[in-house]
């Protein structure tokens, strides 16, 4: 008989352990982050139109460690990392990195006000019809995107990216050499 | 044959003719059902489907197909020109589970680890079914609380002599 309630004591304990967990595990994470199911794979090409530039096709920058923004003029926090990604690209732009910011529902007038009145010095392409926003599954802006060398996304970063972020993950890219 | 006989045979005839007439055009009502009864739906349909079972990505409980925000108009047209293209339902939708994972999707998936909130709560009723019989198996089975008890056995005669005698001497005993 006490060997039986031992068990059933042990089952009870055993539920309760794995529930309690399980809540562990969900109360670390913040619940509106959502981790992209793109990272680790091959980023989704594009070829959209630039501002006061050629046309930019992310295949042809293979072998080059791409930055991708999503960014508005309309967006607040987007002003926020606005000085980090000009310090990555003027930082690195020589090293075989590209940050490109591409405009997500906007109008070409206010992305130029923008571009002009905020000095942004990398290139910036719009993305009229939100294709290339869907393709890398925007759940809005700002959002960014790290692809390595060999075309693959290796970060995701949700809301501001800070240039401590930013500047460690290049490194990081560049030191391994082959990525 | 009489004239009344006749009449009944013919009766009888004609009841039949309306029967077969009523089985041939239930049978060909079933055969078209069957054949092309769901017409198709119109592309519109389809898209209206499609996004009702996918999150708007940028709202708050709102399916693509509901939401008024600018990108879930823009995900309608791109599925219009994706069903215009050939693709089916399914491949739409697993080219939106590609780039936003499973959370676009407005019910779960019925694979991995989320395909548990369907499967759960049956394997739980069927749990609880078993335990419930195995417990009410249990009193069914358990012995009365308050048994009843045996019966003594009867006494012999010479039980009944000695015990008569005792009685007759406790009488004697008595005062008075």
């Amino acid at each position: 008989m006490t060997s039986r309630r031992t068990r059933l004591l042990a089952g009870v304990v055993a539920v309760v352990a794995v529930i309690v967990a399980l809540l562990m595990t969900g109360l670390g994470r913040d619940p509106s982050v959502i981790a992209s199911p793109l990272v680790g794979r091959a980023a989704p090409n594009f070829t959209l139109p630039q501002l006061g530039g050629p046309p930019v096709t992310l295949a042809k920058l293979r072998g080059q460690v791409v930055v991708i923004n999503f960014w508005a003029s309309w967006c607040t926090e987007c002003q926020v990392e606005q000085a980090a990604l000009d310090q990555a690209w003027q930082q690195f732009q020589d090293s075989g990195v590209v940050v490109i910011g591409v405009n997500f529902q906007d109008t070409t007038g206010a992305a130029r006000d923008y571009v002009r009145t905020d000095g942004v010095t990398y290139p910036v392409v719009e993305d009229a019809g939100s294709k290339t926003a869907l393709a890398y599954g925007l759940r809005g802006v700002p959002e960014t995107f790290v692809v390595n060398r060999r075309g693959r996304i290796v970060n995701h970063v949700i809301g501001p990216v800070s240039a401590a972020t930013l500047i460690t993950e290049i490194n990081s890219m560049l030191l391994k050499g082959t990525q | 044959m009489t004239a009344a006989g006749t009449l009944r045979r013919a009766r009888a005839g004609l009841a039949g003719l309306l029967v077969l007439i009523a089985l041939v055009a239930g049978l060909a009502t079933l055969v078209i059902v069957a054949a092309g009864g769901h017409p198709r739906a119109s592309q519109a349909q389809q898209v209206q489907q499609i996004a009702a079972g996918l999150h708007c990505p940028i709202c708050k409980d709102l399916s693509v197909a509901d939401s008024p925000a600018p990108l879930a108009q823009q995900i309608r047209q791109e599925i219009a020109q994706k069903l215009r293209a050939g693709e089916s339902a399914d491949q739409i939708r697993a080219g939106f589970v590609a780039a936003y994972g499973d959370s676009v999707l407005m019910s779960p998936p019925r694979h991995g680890l989320a395909g548990a909130v369907y499967y759960l709560p049956l394997l739980v009723l069927a749990a609880g079914l078993i335990t419930a019989f195995m417990v009410l198996r249990r009193w069914l089975r358990a012995p009365s609380p308050d048994p009843p008890q045996a019966a003594s056995p009867p006494l012999s005669a010479a039980q009944r002599r000695a015990v008569a005698k005792a009685v007759a001497r406790l009488r004697e005993e008595e005062p008075g």
